[in-house]
């Protein structure tokens, strides 16, 4: 692809980018946030990009998902923050403490995802872990695609459920 | 998904799942779900979010990827001695007692050389190159010098450290490769994820990233999956790398040593080198990079055409 190319493609697609970013939930910042889009990915445009539309929309949404995630992040570690000054042995070390609380999460996710059987748990790790195309998955494990969907809508949900539980 | 799950939440589940992979190309239609509904928004956050985080905890039980700052992490390898022993004891035998066994394996200028490690993964030495491995651990690499392209084996237990240079990095499961260069170091992931001084700046590195370190700061640089590794396959991808840093992988992948002239050092090239053409070809070379390339018992020499 030459160098302008996904320049060019992001150029015809920016307003109906905007418009994804504003259903996403961007408000006023969508405009901000798509041009903050363009700079992540102009130092990459000579990558190989099998379809430059879906990738820009990709990109953009997992924007959105990590500035979700971000901000459910901020909220948690000030409510930890309020809730450890009540605590009178609090770790002089707030990062063990964060060690801590990330390894009873991985326990946790860990004994969700074994819960679900070991051929939706396997496709989950290699969806989500090793970022493997869904398609492909089904070709690996000799199964249709419409089980790796399947297999994974059942991973999300519990894992969905579990942060529900949690928070 | 409080309780009673509505016919919205299912939609949002669907799309979760079908907007996260990699493939996906319903944009329009995910889109016009979206403007049906504008809490339909925070329906989908609420559940991609989740198994983001889920995702992230399972490729990594102890370094949080998206924590700002510092992180500790309890390492049995770098950690100080006390803290050490008292595992050990708190463990008792297993890996902890096992000793170092330190060796390295070495490839010459133009070999090429894979390894497979006692756990299942493997390394490819790219010619010139030294990496430093340990018979007691092969969860431990060094890279001393040159290029090294990594395919490990997840073990979110036991991750996969590789130290270069003041660097180190730990695998989130994944296929990474590792280069010293006369710059500094660069790492660019293919596959999985990488997280980059854990203990310090912990940088994660998603695939189509890379990162530069010149011993005092990081730079964040794209890397296209496609050319993280391309070397092995004998095809050299540059995106603006000065011509120095080019000779220096070419003298890796050729059987001969390839300098660029300090006139021409500093100018960068971009684009791809089929190195399999080239072993006997300096004029193809100098083509494609623009430049003169003057042949002697040394090497080859770049320098600016006449």
């Amino acid at each position: 692809m030459s160098p302008t190319g996904l320049e060019a493609v992001f150029l015809a697609n920016r307003d109906k980018l905007v418009r994804f970013l504003v259903a996403r939930g961007a408000g006023e910042a969508a405009e901000d946030i798509v041009h903050d889009l363009w700079l992540k990915l102009a130092g990459r445009m000579d990558g190989p990009i099998g379809n430059p539309v879906a990738y820009l929309f990709r990109a953009a949404d997992m924007l959105m998902i990590d500035r979700y995630r971000a901000r459910r992040q901020a909220e948690r570690r000030d409510q930890a923050w309020v809730e450890e000054r009540g605590d009178g042995d609090a770790s002089p070390d707030p990062g063990a403490d964060r060690t801590i609380a990330a390894r009873q999460e991985a326990a946790r996710v860990a004994a969700a995802l074994a819960a679900l059987g070991p051929r939706a748990e396997a496709i989950f790790r290699r969806a989500r872990i090793d970022g493997v195309p869904q398609r492909q998955i089904a070709a690996e494990l000799g199964i249709s695609l419409s089980t790796v969907e399947s297999d994974l809508r059942t991973a999300y949900r519990a894992l969905a459920e579990l942060k529900e539980r949690l928070s | 998904m409080n309780g009673g799950r509505g016919g919205a939440d299912e939609q949002a589940l669907d799309w979760a799942v079908r907007m996260a992979d990699p493939e996906a190309a319903d944009w329009d239609g995910f889109m016009r779900w979206l403007e049906e509904d504008p809490a339909n928004s925070a329906r989908y956050d609420r559940i991609a979010a989740a198994v983001q985080d889920a995702a992230v905890a399972a490729a990594e039980p102890v370094v949080a990827a998206n924590d700002v700052g510092p992180v500790a992490r309890p390492t049995r390898r770098w950690i100080g001695g006390a803290l050490a022993a008292m595992l050990v004891a708190a463990v008792g035998v297993g890996v902890w007692s096992e000793r170092p066994q330190p060796f390295a394996v070495e490839t010459a200028a133009g070999e090429q050389r894979v390894v497979a490690l006692a756990d299942g993964s493997s390394v490819v030495l790219a010619g010139g190159s030294r990496l430093a491995l340990d018979r007691g651990d092969a969860r431990v690499a060094a890279v001393e010098r040159g290029q090294v392209l990594f395919r490990v084996r997840h073990d979110a237990q036991d991750p996969f450290d590789v130290r270069v240079g003041d660097l180190t990095l730990t695998d989130l499961g994944t296929v990474f490769d590792v280069k010293i260069t006369g710059r500094g170091t660069r790492v660019a992931v293919a596959e999985g994820a990488v997280m980059v001084d854990p203990d310090g700046a912990a940088m994660r590195l998603d695939p189509g990233q890379a990162v530069l370190s010149d011993g005092r700061t990081l730079r964040r640089e794209p890397r296209a999956v496609a050319d993280v590794g391309s070397w092995q396959d004998g095809r050299l991808a540059f995106d603006n790398a000065p011509l120095s840093e080019v000779a220096e992988d070419l003298s890796r992948q050729l059987a001969r040593r390839v300098v660029a002239a300090p006139a021409v050092a500093g100018r960068t090239f971009r684009g791809t080198i089929a190195t399999a053409g080239l072993k006997d070809d300096p004029v193809l070379l100098g083509m494609l990079l623009d430049v003169d390339v003057r042949q002697d018992a040394g090497g080859w020499t770049l320098e600016p055409r006449q």
